[in-house]
């Protein structure tokens, strides 16, 4: 046979082959859990009163976009990137200097759809140029840099009260009110986080799948191998970040209305670090599991001083749960909590296979 | 196949690539020393040696994965010697690797998609490929020429070495080369894989030459028209199969030590 | 440095230049235009005598920091924490005995020990997987520094100066010369000025070390090329825990010291932890010399960019690393 000519017979049915790579794409379509969690998901107002609402699902869906950043990065690209929190503090401060807020010597009052915007592009951009100076060195060092860039930033807004306003921060931000509506209200306010989760969500899922993620795991898996197939890597590594910072960004915006205030503690190197535990915790493999590590995480931290206390335990500690709990992920998880998930299905799938396979011998 | 002459004479004059004094030191050890080579377009060669004469460094050369100390490497015509890898591969270059370099983590067909996709627009495209995407086609084309579209849906890390050096070849066979470099593609294939390689080979469209590094003389012999003999990182003969075959010096050094 | 000359010739006029513009503003008696636009000299000199020392602490710290990574590969996040976590050593010993020195030689012992601990326990089960260990010394940062805020709340300590250490020093610099033609001389705390000698002799030692002694070209060559190690066939896990062990120690010391120059409370790891990532990203991975290099360099950015710039020190400091990363992704001293 020849190469390079057309091929005359297709290896299957068109219809059966386009279905199958639906499924692929799009694995929760086909999973009746998922359906269940994001049936749910969107009754739950129904369900849930304010303080579950925004206190608990909300949080963890706003810190669940910001740590899918992350998990994008790192999952996808193998780069992990510990500023991610940074850049959506970032946008949120941003939000506060361009639109309104009690600090009126520092916000400029754009109206919102001008300063989300705003917002938006820049922090894109400073996680771009992050990202440009992370890909300078390769593998651990990442960690380094991108811890080095947050931690600055950190003492940069404690120092400067020109733009960030020192440590008191910026507060009573003003958040969006139109077409008659609060957006900034318990519900209002939780399907818009709901919605731009979601829409995050998917689209990760979905550019996984797309040339620029195909070629992101590419170069995460084989950088030289994909320079000897014609991609520019550092390119592509840094298009990964800006990508990232976006998303990141997103999460910002929601967290600085969420709180109405921003300041250098939203932007903390401890801060910083628990967008990380909460993507490791959750599984750094699939967009769910920063969304699971975040739950996991919100749940901890309104619930486990109480818990201790019941305990007969002194409740201030919950920071060494946290830290106990993620050295236990770490130990024996290579995923997260996915991790666990899968290795337990596994184990039990093997176990049946094995007992049927026993009844048959 | 047609006759070499016929060939050669359809592509044109000019040289595919041209190598002029290229040394690379690791160091303090000179690699390669003062390597000069030209080569037609549509000529196959291989360049034969012993471990450690420089056969791959020339490639990492050639391809900028270590780019030459000095001496410059000439494209059809163009100065490539400073370019980034993937600006050389996006003119035509291609190359495989002796240890299978493939992304053990993706599907054959992702495997190959990403190959077409490099030397190709949208490398960045955010969009996933249509029903009726080209590039998609071009895919299944090339999958069904390296006889995997059986496997196309398994991931790489399932398959077998042989099957993953056809897919190495695969990938260096996207888009629209002009000159490919195998190396040793042959190392660690059963009789019949070699077979189907050599099918592969001597059936690529005339205007593609090759370099290919192979100790099996009776793959390298029956798809080149010309050799290349290395010796510790210098040229050391130039001609025609059956000439270097049968120089005395080329037996002592190389096919001497073969035989023993 | 011939060689670096001759390589980079625009460099190493810049570098010629700025040394020499620092050693006159150290040395000569300042105009009364120069002071009129940046003020006394003797603001500048402290700032750059406490950027000098601060240095030598950085160092301290840092060197732990880049030995530990360049060896066994291992970014060790938990290295702030192991700084605390000795300063507070050193605070309880000093108290308890009323003895300084004595709070050294506890504080190294007691970091020293942890980090053979760590070793032993957890880094050697995680060999060759550098992601993991970085998580597990997040875990343990978040871990220590929980415990010790249980321990010893949320409260300032300082460490006390012994009593022959207290007080400045007059040192032979002029500062300025009054009316009448009398000279003034600058007068500057000798405790620090003790402790960046001994940071000095410290950081020979080691270097000394690395270079002269068996044990230390063993670490050397396992810096430069892993795989070497275990080709000599040396036992590989007790020259990583010695080499744990010292890096940690030398946190421990440091921790003492920081609590004498300055104060220890929560936040003081984190600070230290970002001080060695930006002192070893700018002097080089797993270089001894381009540690102290980075911490002198980074110790005096941040003292004159407090006296002079007070709202964006941090800011150059960071610069610096930026411009590092820029021009030498790899660091100013490293190898590669």
């Amino acid at each position: 046979m020849s190469l390079l000519q057309s091929t005359q017979l297709r290896a299957e049915p068109t219809a059966a082959a386009a279905r199958r790579a639906f499924i692929r794409a799009w694995p929760e379509l086909q999973n009746p859990a998922a359906w269940l969690v994001a049936l749910i998901l969107v009754i739950m107002p129904v369900i849930a009163n304010g303080f579950f609402l925004i206190e608990i699902f909300g949080t963890t869906l706003i810190l669940g976009i910001i740590a899918l950043s992350l998990m994008f990065l790192a999952g996808y690209g193998g780069m992990v990137s510990l500023m991610q929190l940074t850049i959506a503090g970032f946008a949120g401060y941003m939000v506060a200097v361009f639109g309104m807020s009690g600090n009126a010597n520092i916000s400029l009052g754009w109206p919102w759809w001008l300063a989300t915007p705003m917002a938006l592009a820049l922090a894109t951009l400073f996680g771009t140029l992050g990202g440009a100076l992370a890909v300078r060195t390769e593998g651990i060092y990442t960690i380094m840099i991108t811890l080095a860039i947050g931690a600055a930033f950190y003492y940069f807004t404690n120092q400067n009260w020109a733009i960030f306003n020192g440590h008191t921060g910026i507060n009573t931000v003003a958040t969006p009110n139109f077409w008659g509506v609060d957006w900034r209200a318990d519900i209002a306010f939780y399907y818009v986080t709901l919605g731009v989760a979601a829409t995050c969500y998917f689209a990760v899922q979905y550019v996984s799948r797309a040339p620029f993620g195909l070629a992101l795991q590419g170069v995460r898996d084989n950088p030289r191998r994909m320079a000897a197939l014609g991609f520019n890597t550092n390119a592509h590594r840094i298009a990964a970040y800006a990508f990232a910072a976006f998303i990141a960004a997103l999460g910002g915006v929601l967290q600085v209305w969420n709180y109405r205030q921003i300041s250098p503690g939203s932007v903390s190197v401890g801060a910083c670090i628990d967008v990380l535990i909460i993507a490791v915790v959750g599984g750094i493999t699939r967009p769910v599991g920063p969304f699971i590590g975040a739950f996991i995480f919100v749940l901890l931290r309104t619930f486990a001083i109480d818990l201790l206390v019941k305990f007969g335990l002194d409740g201030n500690r919950f920071r060494l749960l946290i830290g106990l709990g993620f050295l236990a992920i770490v130990f024996w998880s290579s995923d997260g909590v996915i991790g666990l998930w899968d290795q337990w299905r596994r184990s039990g799938k093997a176990a049946t296979t094995r007992s049927g396979g026993g009844r048959h011998g | 196949m047609d006759s070499v002459a016929q060939r050669l004479s359809a592509v044109g004059a000019g040289a595919a690539l041209e190598l002029r004094g290229v040394t690379r030191l690791f160091g303090a050890l000179a690699a390669l020393t003062d390597v000069t080579i030209t080569v037609r377009p549509g000529e196959r060669r291989a360049v034969l040696g012993s471990n450690g004469a420089g056969k791959t460094t020339l490639f990492n050369c050639i391809t900028g994965d270590f780019p030459p100390s000095s001496g410059t490497i000439r494209f059809f015509g163009e100065d490539i010697t400073q370019f980034p890898p993937y600006e050389r591969i996006r003119r035509g270059l291609r190359r495989t690797y002796q240890i299978s370099a493939l992304f053990p983590g993706l599907t054959v067909q992702d495997n190959v998609y990403l190959a077409c996709r490099g030397v190709s627009r949208g490398r960045f495209s955010l969009l996933r490929p249509g029903q009726n995407d080209a590039l998609m086609h071009a895919t299944e084309t090339l999958v069904q020429a390296v006889h995997l579209t059986a496997v196309k849906d398994q991931r790489v890390a399932e398959l077998a070495h042989g099957q993953q050096r056809q897919l190495e070849i695969a990938l260096a066979l996207a888009g629209a080369p002009r000159f490919i470099l195998f190396d040793e593609p042959a190392a660690g294939l059963s009789p019949t894989e070699r077979r189907e390689l050599i099918e592969i080979l001597t059936s690529l469209p005339a205007h593609i030459g090759y370099i290919i590094i192979e100790h099996d003389m009776d793959v390298a012999l029956r798809v080149v028209e010309s050799v290349t003999m290395m010796h510790n990182g210098r040229i050391f003969k130039e001609g025609p199969p059956r000439e270097i075959e049968s120089d005395p010096e080329v037996q002592e050094l190389y096919l001497g030590a073969g035989h023993e | 440095m011939t060689k670096f000359i001759e390589r980079h010739p625009a460099w190493a006029l810049i570098g010629i230049i700025a040394i020499a513009v620092l050693l006159w503003l150290v040395f000569a008696i300042w105009p009364p235009g120069l002071e009129a636009a940046i003020g006394r000299k003797r603001v500048f000199l402290n700032a750059v005598f406490n950027g000098i020392t601060l240095g030598g602490l950085y160092f301290l710290v840092a060197s732990g920091f880049t030995l530990i990574f360049g060896l066994m590969r291992n970014v060790n996040l938990a290295h702030g924490s192991l700084y605390l976590f000795g300063g507070y050593i050193g605070y309880a010993v000093s108290t308890w005995t009323g003895s300084w020195i004595l709070s050294f030689i506890a504080a190294f012992i007691g970091v020293a020990l942890l980090g053979v601990v760590l070793q032993l326990a957890v880094f050697r089960r995680m060999e060759g997987q550098d992601l993991r260990q970085t998580m597990v010394t997040i875990g343990l940062s978040i871990v220590f520094a929980d415990l010790m805020l249980w321990v010893f709340g949320g409260d300032f300590y300082q460490v006390q100066t012994p009593a022959w250490l207290i007080g400045p020093i007059q040192l032979p610099l002029l500062t300025a010369v009054k009316s009448s033609g009398e000279p003034v001389y600058l007068q500057y705390p000798l405790v620090r000025l003790v402790i960046f000698v001994a940071s000095v002799v410290i950081g020979i030692a080691m270097w000394l070390a690395l270079n002269r002694t068996r044990i230390g070209m063993i670490v050397r060559a396992g810096v430069d090329d892993r795989d070497i190690l275990a080709a000599t066939g040396v036992r590989i896990q007790l020259v990583f825990v010695l080499v744990f062990a010292l890096g940690a120690g030398l946190a421990g010391i440091a921790g003492v010291v920081g609590g004498t120059f300055q104060s220890l409370s929560p936040g003081e790891d984190t600070r230290f932890l970002l001080a060695s990532l930006v002192v070893v990203i700018v002097g080089g991975m797993g270089s001894i010399p381009g540690a102290a290099l980075g911490a002198v360099i980074i110790g005096l950015a941040e003292q004159l960019g407090s006296v002079y710039i007070p709202t964006y020190a941090i800011v150059v400091t960071f610069l610096i690393m930026v411009l590092v990363l820029a021009v030498r992704p790899q660091g100013l001293l490293a190898r590669r």
